[in-house]
C-alpha cells in the first residue's frame, strides 16, 4: 500500500479571533483536526500597570486596577485598597465594609453572568449571551448609581468607599435578589439540561488535582477539581467571616463542572448580598485616613478571592507615598498556563470549549 | 389543468417558460430578503431585543440596505488565492440552489412548476452540486479556516445526504411516484406527516444539517473557524453564498411542505396561500431552532448521522414497506 | 525627561531593604519609638525555627536572613540552595508548602530579589521565601521543576526585570516582544530613551 502523505498544519488562532475573548493568540499545530501542539502567546494588551504604579500615589493607582479584569473592577479595587489597609493597619468603618461586600458580590454575579453568556456563545448558542447581559445590565446600572460608572468604577478608597449608597439604592439591590434567583431558574431550564451542551462539555478539559496545585490555579478552576480552597473561607479577609455561605466544589475538573460552579456561585453571592443588606447600618463610609497615604516600609501581600481566582497585590514600600514595587498576582494569567497541557491531544472543536471554560480576561492576563 | 410538459414547444411557450423562470427567481429573491429580515426580527424578539428597526418602517428595508452594501463593496480577491476557482466557487454553489426550485409545486395550477417525473431525485442530485462550490471556495481561498470549514462542510453534507434521501423514500413508497405533483395529489386525504412521522423527523434533522444551520452550523462555526469556508469572501461573492444558504432554506421548507405537509392543498384559501403558510411555518421552525440550540461537535455530528439517523431512516423504510404490503 | 533621570539615582541610595526595615524599625523612621509589633515578633520566631530546620536539613547555612511582614515569616535563601530549599519546604511532611501563591521580583540598588509566597493548605500558614542575585549578571535557578505554574511567572520576571532562570524550559519574553531591549521594571530603565534602539518605534 502506498504511503499516505500527511502534513501538520500550523493554525494561528488570534490575536483577532471571535472567541479568544480579547487579543489573545494561540498557535496550534494540527494533525487533521487533532491538536498536537499549542503555544499561547500573550502580551498584546500589556500596559505595564506595575511599572506605572511605581510613579503613582496609592489612591491614584485605584483607577488603573479597574482596567485589569474589566469585568470585576470592584474586586480589583478592593484587592489594592485592602492590601494598603492591611499594611497600614487601618480600621474601615462598618458601613463601608458592608457596602464593599455588596458591590463586590454583585460584581462577582455580573462577572459570572458574562462567563455563562460568552461561554455559551462560544459553543454556538446565541440567546443565553443576551439573556445573561440583561441581568448584568441591571447590576451595572446599580453600580452606575452608586459610583457613576458602568465599567471602571474607581469606587473604593483606602479606608472605605468614595460614595455612600444613594437613597433607595439598598432597596433596589434587595429587589434585585429574588429577580435574579428567578432568572437563575430560567438559565438552568435553558442551558443546564441541554443534551448538545452537555455532550460538548462533559469530560472535556479535565484538570487533575496535582496539576491544579502545581500550576497554582485558583478560583473556579481549582475548585472544579475538588480542592476546597476559597480565600473568603480559608484566609478570611475583610468581614467575610461574618457571612454564611457555601464554597462550591465539584469533583471531575471538567468544563461542565466549571460551568456549574459559576452558576452555583452566583446563588452563593446572592446569599452574601442578602445577609449584608440585613446587617448594614448607618454610619460614615470613609474612615480616618491620613491626608497622604504612606505605607510603612516593608512588604505586604494580600490575596482576595476574585471572580477568576486569587487576586493578589504585593506591595514593596520604602515608606513613601508611592509603592517601590507593586506586583499584581493576576489569576487569569496564572490559570491560563495550563491551557497548553489541556489542549494537546484534543480535537480542534474542543479548543474553544476548553479555552472558554478557563475563564480569562485578557486585560488581566496581560497586566 | 395546465402542464408545461403537455404543451408543444413553440416560440410563445418558450417565452412563457423564460418569464416563469424569471418570476420564480424574483419570488425566491424576495423570499430570501424577507426571510433574512424575519429571521433577525424573530430571533431578536426571542432574545428580548428589537431587531432591525432603522431602515424603513419597522426596519422593513434593512435587507435591501444590506444587499446594496454588499453590492457596492470592493470585490477582494486574496493574493494567494486560486483566482479562477475562487471566482467560480460562489457560482457553482449558487446556481443549483435556484435550479431545485423548478420542481417545487407552488400552487395547484403548476404555472411555475416543471412536472418532472423524477422530481425528488432531481432535487437531491442538483442540490448535491452545491457541496462542490463550498469545498472549492474553502480550498481556493488559501486560508486555513476556510479549508477546515470547507472540509467539514463536505463531510457533513455528504453524510446527511443519505438520511435525507432515505427519509424521502418512505414518502415515495407511499405515493408510488417521484413526481412532486403526484405526491401532493396523494396527500388529499391525509398528509404524509402522519404515516411518515419518523421520516419527517429524520428529514427535518438531516435538512438542518444540509442547510448548515444551528445546531449543525459547524462549517461556519463563527467561534472556531471565524466564518468557515467563506472567510475570505467579501462583497457580492459573499452575498452569493448567503443567498445560496437562504434559497436552500426556502427550498427545503418548500420540499418539506410538499412531501409531508400536503403541499398546496388545503380548504377555503387559495392554494398558493396554503403553500406560503406551510412553508413559512417550516422556515420559522428553522429560526426557532437557531435561537435555542448550541452547536454540536464535529465527531458527535458524524456519529449522530451514521449511528442514529441512518438506522432510524432505514427502520422507517422497513416499517413503511411492511405496512404498505399489508 | 532630564528630571526623571536625575531623580532616579537620588532615590536609590535611601532605599533600605524593606525586609529588614519591618523587622528592625529602628532604622531612621519616626516609628522607632513604637514597641515592636507582637505579630512580627512571633513570626520572626517562627522564621528562626524554620531557618534552623532548613539549615540542618540541607547541611549548610542556606538561610541568610530571617525577618517578617506582619504575621508572615520571611526567609532569604542563598541562591545556591534556592531549589533545594523550596523543594524541602514543598515536600517535607511537616512543612508541606505545596501551593505557590505568588511569584515576584524586585529591583533594589544592589541586587535583584525574587520572592515567592508559599502556602501550606494543610496547616493554613503562609511564608515568603526569597533569594537574591546581583544586578549585572542576574541568574537564578528555575523553579519550573517544582511548580509548573511558575513557568510564565519566571518568563515575566525575565522579561521585565532581566533575571535569567537557569533550567527554564522556555525562557522567552512574554509581555514585550522578542527583540525588545532593556528591562522595564528595573529602576534605571527610562521609558523615553533609545526607543529606536529598543525596537520601540515599530
Amino acid at each position: 500500500m502506498a504511503e499516505l502523505r500527511s502534513e501538520e498544519m500550523v493554525l494561528n488562532v488570534g490575536p483577532q479571533h471571535p472567541s479568544t475573548h480579547g487579543v489573545f493568540r494561540l498557535v496550534v499545530t494540527l494533525d487533521g483536526e487533532q491538536i498536537v501542539d499549542a503555544d499561547p502567546v500573550v502580551g498584546y494588551l500589556h500596559r505595564g500597570t506595575e511599572k506605572l504604579a511605581e510613579d503613582l500615589q496609592y489612591t491614584q493607582i485605584i483607577p488603573y486596577t479597574d482596567r485589569l479584569d474589566y469585568l470585576s473592577s470592584m474586586l480589583n479595587n478592593y484587592a489594592l485598597v485592602h492590601t494598603v489597609e492591611y499594611a497600614m493597619d487601618l480600621e474601615v468603618p462598618a458601613r463601608a465594609e458592608y457596602l464593599r461586600i455588596i458591590v463586590m458580590e454583585l460584581n462577582r454575579v455580573a462577572s459570572h453572568l458574562v462567563f455563562t453568556g460568552t461561554y455559551l456563545l462560544d459553543l454556538g448558542a446565541m440567546s443565553p449571551f443576551l439573556y445573561a447581559f440583561m441581568e448584568r445590565e441591571t447590576i451595572v446600572e446599580l453600580f452606575n448609581e452608586i459610583c457613576g460608572a458602568r465599567l471602571t468604577y474607581n469606587y473604593m478608597r483606602v479606608g472605605g468607599v468614595k460614595w455612600d449608597a444613594p437613597a433607595g439604592w439598598l432597596q433596589k439591590v434587595r429587589d434585585f435578589i429574588p429577580h435574579m434567583r428567578e432568572k437563575m431558574r430560567m438559565y438552568h431550564n435553558l442551558i443546564s439540561g441541554n443534551e448538545i451542551f452537555l455532550d460538548r462539555v462533559k469530560g472535556i478539559g479535565v484538570i487533575t488535582q496535582e496539576d491544579a496545585i502545581s500550576f497554582a490555579m485558583s478560583g473556579v478552576n481549582l475548585r472544579s477539581t475538588g480542592i476546597n480552597w476559597d480565600l473568603r473561607k480559608n484566609v478570611p479577609y475583610g468581614i467575610y467571616d461574618q457571612f454564611d455561605f457555601n464554597v462550591i466544589v465539584a469533583e471531575h475538573g471538567d468544563c461542565l463542572d466549571r460551568y456549574w460552579i459559576h452558576m452555583k456561585e452566583i446563588e452563593e453571592s446572592l446569599k452574601i448580598v442578602e445577609q449584608a443588606l440585613d446587617k448594614i447600618s448607618e454610619g460614615p463610609v470613609l474612615g480616618k485616613v491620613p491626608k497622604m497615604i504612606r505605607v510603612p516600609a516593608g512588604e505586604y501581600y494580600r490575596g482576595i478571592e476574585g471572580s477568576r481566582g486569587e487576586l493578589g497585590v504585593y506591595i514593596v514600600s520604602d515608606g513613601k507615598d508611592k509603592p517601590y514595587r507593586l506586583k499584581l498576582r493576576r489569576p487569569s494569567f496564572v490559570n491560563l498556563q495550563i491551557l497548553k497541557k489541556m489542549l494537546i491531544g484534543q480535537n480542534m472543536a474542543n479548543l474553544i470549549a476548553i479555552l472558554g471554560a478557563v475563564d480569562i480576561v485578557l486585560g488581566e492576563v496581560d497586566g | 389543468m395546465f402542464h408545461w410538459e403537455s404543451t408543444p414547444l413553440t416560440g410563445l411557450s418558450f417565452l412563457g417558460m423564460v418569464i416563469g423562470a424569471v418570476v420564480v427567481l424574483l419570488i425566491a429573491l424576495a423570499v430570501v430578503t424577507y426571510a433574512i429580515y424575519f429571521e433577525r426580527k424573530f430571533i431578536g424578539w426571542m432574545q428580548l431585543r428589537i431587531g432591525p428597526n432603522r431602515v424603513g418602517p419597522f426596519g422593513l428595508f434593512q435587507s435591501f440596505a444590506d444587499i446594496l452594501k454588499l453590492l457596492i463593496k470592493e470585490d477582494v480577491i486574496p493574493d494567494k488565492a486560486d483566482r479562477i476557482m475562487f471566482l467560480l466557487a460562489p457560482v457553482i454553489a449558487f446556481v443549483p440552489s435556484f435550479m431545485v426550485l423548478a420542481v417545487i409545486p407552488f400552487s395547484s395550477t403548476h404555472v411555475f412548476t416543471a412536472g418532472l417525473n423524477v422530481g425528488v431525485l432531481y432535487y437531491l442530485a442538483i442540490s448535491a452540486i452545491t457541496i462542490l462550490g463550498v469545498v472549492l471556495g474553502g480550498w481556493a481561498s488559501n486560508n486555513k479556516y476556510s479549508l477546515i470549514g470547507g472540509m467539514r462542510s463536505a463531510a457533513q453534507m455528504i453524510s446527511y445526504e443519505i438520511p435525507l434521501g432515505l427519509s424521502i423514500v418512505g414518502v415515495v413508497l407511499l405515493s408510488g411516484s417521484l413526481n412532486m405533483n403526484v405526491i401532493v395529489a396523494h396527500q388529499a386525504k391525509m398528509w404524509f406527516i402522519i404515516p411518515q412521522i419518523i421520516g419527517f423527523v429524520v428529514f427535518i434533522i438531516a435538512g438542518l444539517a444540509e442547510l448548515n444551520r444551528t445546531p449543525f452550523d459547524l462549517p461556519e462555526a463563527e467561534s472556531e473557524l471565524v466564518a468557515g469556508y467563506h472567510t475570505e469572501y467579501s462583497g457580492f461573492r459573499f452575498a452569493f453564498f448567503m443567498l445560496t444558504e437562504y434559497v436552500y432554506a426556502f427550498a427545503l421548507a418548500a420540499l418539506a411542505t410538499t412531501l409531508f405537509l400536503g403541499g398546496w392543498s388545503g380548504p377555503f384559501l387559495p392554494s398558493w396561500l396554503w403553500f406560503v403558510i406551510k412553508t413559512a411555518a417550516v422556515i420559522f421552525f428553522l429560526f426557532w431552532v437557531r435561537a435555542t440550540m448550541p452547536r454540536m461537535r464535529g465527531d458527535q455530528l458524524m456519529s449522530f448521522a451514521w449511528k442514529v439517523l441512518i438506522p432510524v431512516a432505514l427502520f422507517n423504510l422497513l416499517l413503511t414497506g411492511g405496512l404498505y404490503l399489508l | 525627561m532630564s528630571d526623571e533621570d536625575n531623580k532616579q539615582p537620588e532615590k536609590q541610595p535611601d532605599v533600605a531593604p524593606p525586609a529588614t526595615a519591618t523587622a528592625k524599625p529602628a532604622a531612621k523612621s519616626a516609628k522607632a519609638a513604637l514597641p515592636p509589633d507582637p505579630r512580627v515578633v512571633a513570626a520572626k520566631a517562627t522564621g528562626e525555627a524554620m531557618k534552623a530546620t532548613l539549615d540542618k536539613q540541607l547541611g549548610v547555612t542556606a538561610v541568610v536572613e530571617v525577618s517578617a511582614s506582619k504575621d508572615v515569616p520571611i526567609l532569604v535563601i542563598d541562591k545556591a540552595y534556592w531549589v533545594q530549599a523550596v523543594q524541602f519546604l514543598r515536600d517535607d511532611a511537616l512543612q508541606s508548602y505545596d501551593y505557590l501563591r505568588m511569584f515576584s521580583g524586585t529591583d533594589y540598588p544592589n541586587y535583584i530579589e525574587i520572592v515567592i509566597h508559599l502556602v501550606s493548605r494543610k496547616r493554613n500558614t503562609a511564608l515568603y521565601v526569597k533569594t537574591r542575585t546581583e544586578r549585572d549578571l542576574a541568574v537564578v535557578p528555575s523553579l519550573t521543576g517544582l511548580f509548573q505554574g511558575v513557568n510564565w511567572e519566571e518568563r515575566e520576571v525575565y522579561d521585565l526585570l532581566g533575571v535569567h532562570f537557569e533550567g527554564h524550559p522556555d525562557l522567552r519574553r512574554i509581555m514585550m516582544w522578542e527583540g525588545w531591549k532593556g528591562y522595564p521594571l528595573r529602576k534605571d530603565y527610562s521609558p523615553f530613551e533609545d526607543l529606536d534602539e529598543r525596537g520601540g518605534n515599530v
